[in-house]
């Protein structure tokens, strides 16, 4: 077996591995593991009209962000 | 019965008979009628779905005016602003029962115009919401989860949670690094090991190095941060730490190891580098995990209070902010208010209840002329009152000031740990130093040299120390735990375990604090029901006794609607129905109202009279708690000697005394007597515990070593305090006791298995037997003594 095999995989694994980390340390970043209800419940009740709110949200944070000038 | 049915909206079930009949619906209340409509004109009644059959809180009613959250000392306060320009709050939202509760306050306030983001937390019921204050105010929020039946109120987030919540979130993605990359440095390494035995190419060790190299430099730089930040605190404060010992180890074996991967011979550690800083960085988190923010004492007394007062200016009623009012000034309290000011009545009469200042639980009545003094709280008086000094120069603020300095001032034991530890870092870094040099000059290569000086580090490498006291004590904290006992911090184990004077608070410790009915005499028959009416409208605490004993030996008891009732202060209580008189109360009442009766008994007494003839007299007295002689005979028995301290009579405490067989007792004791006690014995040299419940306590268990309070007592009390026993009994005091001794014992223990392994593999690395790469195995070894060990006496204790 040539070395360029081991390290090759070595380095594609400790690469996928990374990834798989920051993924992690993002999630904890964004609070996504404060409260363990929460995302369950979402998992389990949440259906269109959530996604629906969720984007409705997100449109109405730009507009005031457009609108509004704090003194 | 059959015919309950729940109500629509909070599904708690009623008579059908009192429920309000609106179309198809049944409600409870108003309240619950009120958000039903609400909810579905605006298009939420979803949230009965998604509730099912969870029974909810009816909606109450909300007394204090919204606008208050608009005043500019609570902007000031409690709203912060982002980076955007939107205003943020963090606000605690009671009444959430489920996920659909959840659901609704989000989607209500998401409704709302002007509001961005409303987050909360089912765990906690602690809410952030975002908004953009020039559309929405914060007390129209607020009036919106009023009006879907929650309450809210907020809290300063930026203060101790907010903090150590941050802090420990930090810790976690340290974490999540180093045990990852250790994890992988580790699998590369069994192949390091396989071809240290069996052969391997110096290009297939090269490409290894490199991988190892490249997985060890996050956790050496981004976990291990900490410790390169504590060792730079510590050189600042002329401290040798664990934390520098730790760090030079770490990057010297990481600088070598880089060293052998360019050079291409040799063995390179990125393996140990990794493990060190993971092993140490899991015994610090769980230090973080059990510790008390020091932060945490600052805004005790300012959340229990509120921030305005009314008081009377042109002849309207107006708030006004604390610092704002002077002296004259007239101010308004109504019932069940806190006075915030001292000053002398002008108008309306009523009982305080002064049991903050004194300990005393009878209320003490006053009327125009007399002093009412800050901190009390009025129990039925709605009077105005003329301030004679400002909020800075009240009893409240001054007792506030004793607090803090109490608090700040409060002796710190050092811990044994700490003590070692800061030896143990000089010598071994100077052991290490002392074999490099006498290696190098007793003709070694440098790398030899270098390698066997590493290796005393590496070996001596703090890993079982680290984890020796926060394991153990992590142990005791749940011990604790499990038997309703909370230490607020891990030290405290610590200092617990090495008290010698334990001083007791008579009423609510000892005594249940409540007087209780423990004999009933009976002279003619009545109407149980009479009786039971006339004493549930006072809440002066012997009648409530007289009520609960009631309430406990019958049932089905209807509530008599009264002509005319009548409160006498320090006499009891006169109620008329139909030409009958009632009259139940003291012996003066009595006295007054013409009725002979004896009075001789060591008990105190309540008599019931029914058209100025005694009906029945019952005797109450405040019970001394189960397992109080034993206690203290257990005490004595592990030398920790027991006084008690106490705000009641000569009699009173004297008597209890005797009964539990106390020899050292204090009575009369105001709040500050007792914390100069406390003090005393500290210039005695003394540990001290304090166990108490009310505010009265509240200066002696914040100046006491450790301050214990009864699950029930007061919430100034609860803050203040260490250790909370939530069960109310003192055997868990005793428990406390036992704990906090075996964790120390434990403590010991486990220093003491890192110490011997220690005292016997550095002078083995001094010689050259053990190469870097032993001691990374060993270290595993010794820190699994020691979690091993702190397993055993927790395995013991759930024997037992």
């Amino acid at each position: 077996m040539d070395n360029w095999v081991i390290a090759m995989m070595l380095g594609a694994s400790i690469f996928l591995g990374a990834v798989a980390l920051f993924a992690f340390l993002w999630a904890i970043k964004n609070g996504q593991f404060d409260d363990e209800e929460k995302f369950l419940n979402a998992a389990k009740f949440d259906g269109e009209s959530e996604l629906n709110d969720a984007v409705n949200i997100d449109k109405k944070r730009e507009e005031l962000k457009k609108a509004y000038k704090p003194e | 019965m059959s015919n309950k049915i729940p109500c629509t909206h909070c599904h708690l079930e009623f008579n059908k008979e009192v429920m309000i009949v609106d179309g198809e619906h049944y409600f409870c209340c108003n309240g619950c009628q009120g958000v039903y409509h609400l909810l579905s004109d605006e298009g939420l009644d979803g949230f009965y779905e998604k509730a099912g059959n969870v029974k909810l809180t009816p909606p109450t009613q909300q007394y204090e005016d919204s606008s208050n959250f608009n005043a500019r000392a609570f902007y000031d306060k409690f709203v912060k602003v982002n980076s955007d320009g939107f205003s943020e709050v963090s606000l605690i939202i009671e009444g959430i029962h489920c996920a659909a509760c959840v659901w609704l306050n989000e989607k209500a306030l998401h409704k709302m115009e002007g509001v961005i983001e409303a987050n909360i937390n089912f765990t906690n019921n602690k809410a952030t919401i975002i908004w953009a204050d020039n559309i929405v105010k914060l007390s129209g929020i607020i009036d919106m989860i009023r009006a879907i039946g929650y309450n809210a109120y907020p809290y300063d987030a930026s203060l101790q949670e907010a903090h150590a919540n941050k802090e420990r979130k930090d810790y976690y993605l340290r974490m999540a690094v180093a045990i990852f990359a250790s994890m992988n440095v580790m699998w590369i390494a069994v192949a390091q090991y396989a071809g240290y035995f069996t052969g391997i190419t110096q290009e297939v060790k090269t490409i290894l190095n490199i991988a190892e190299g490249v997985l060890a430099t996050p956790v050496l730089f981004y976990s291990g941060w900490i410790f390169f930040r504590g060792a730079y605190y510590g050189m600042r404060n002329r401290v040798v730490n664990m934390d520098l010992l730790v760090a030079t180890g770490a990057l010297l074996t990481y600088v070598y190891s880089l060293y052998i991967t360019v050079v291409e011979n040799g063995e390179a550690y990125f393996d140990s580098v990794s493990m060190i800083i993971t092993f140490v960085l899991i015994g610090k988190f769980l230090e973080i995990l059990s510790k008390k923010n020091a932060a945490d004492t600052l805004d005790i007394i300012g959340k229990h209070l509120p921030n305005e007062v009314n008081i009377v200016k042109d002849s309207n009623i107006v708030s006004c902010g604390l610092d704002d009012v002077i002296i004259g000034d007239i101010i308004v309290v109504s019932s069940g208010e806190k006075v915030l000011f001292d000053g002398e009545i002008i108008k309306g009469s009523g009982s305080f209840d002064e049991s903050n200042l004194t300990g005393e639980s009878d209320p003490v009545y006053k009327s125009i002329g007399e002093n009412v003094v800050s901190g009390t709280t009025s129990i039925d008086a709605d009077i105005h009152f003329k301030a004679t000094k400002d909020f800075a120069h009240s009893t409240l603020s001054n007792l506030v000031s004793l607090l803090e300095s109490a608090i700040n001032k409060k002796p710190k034991i050092e811990q044994i740990a700490n003590k070692l530890s800061e030896h143990f870092s000089t010598t071994i870094l100077a052991l290490s130093f002392l074999t490099f040099l006498v290696w190098w000059f007793w003709p070694h290569s440098f790398e030899t040299a270098f390698m066997v000086g590493i290796s005393v580090i590496v070996i001596a490498c703090p890993c079982a120390l680290a984890l020796a006291t926060p394991v153990a004590t992590l142990v005791g904290l749940s011990l604790g735990a499990k038997r309703g006992i909370l230490f607020k911090e891990a030290a405290q184990l610590e200092t617990m375990a090495k008290v010698d004077t334990l001083v007791l608070d008579k009423t609510g410790t000892i005594t249940i604090g409540k007087p209780e009915v423990v004999k009933e005499h009976i002279f003619s028959k009545y109407d149980i029901e009479l009786l039971h009416s006339l004493v549930k409208s006072s809440k002066h605490p012997v009648s409530h006794g007289v009520f609960e004993y009631i309430n406990k030996n019958y049932d089905n008891l209807k509530v008599v609607a009264f002509d005319e009732f009548k409160q006498i202060p320090a006499s009891g209580i006169v109620a008329h129905i139909n030409s009958t008189e009632l009259l139940g109360g003291n012996y003066r009442l009595m006295q007054d109202n013409g009725i002979e009766v004896q009075h001789s008994s060591s008990n105190t007494l309540f008599y019931f009279a029914v058209n100025k003839k005694l009906v029945a007299i019952y005797e109450l007295r405040d019970k001394i708690k189960d397992g109080a002689k034993e206690l203290i005979e257990g005490l004595k028995k592990r030398n920790i000697e027991t006084i008690m301290l106490t705000g009641d009579n000569e009699n009173a405490a004297l008597k209890v005394a005797h009964d539990i067989g106390l020899e050292k007792v204090y009575f009369e004791q105001t709040p500050e007597n007792k914390s100069d006690y406390i003090s005393k014995l500290h210039n005695e040299k003394r540990t001290v515990v304090m166990v108490g419940d009310g505010v009265n306590d509240v200066l002696a268990l914040a100046k006491a070593d450790i301050g214990i309070v009864m699950g029930s007592g007061s919430d100034i009390a609860v803050d203040v305090s260490d250790v909370v026993l939530l069960q109310d009994s003192l055997s868990s005091l005793e428990d406390a006791f036992k704990i906090s001794r075996t964790t120390y014992g434990l403590i010991k223990q486990n220093l003491g298995i890192s110490l011997i392994y220690n005292s016997i593999t550095i002078p083995l690395a001094m010689a050259g037997y053990v190469i870097p790469l032993v001691a990374a195995i060993s270290m595993s070894v010794s820190s699994l003594l020691v979690v091993g060990n702190s397993m055993r006496i927790r395995y013991k204790w759930r024997q037992s």
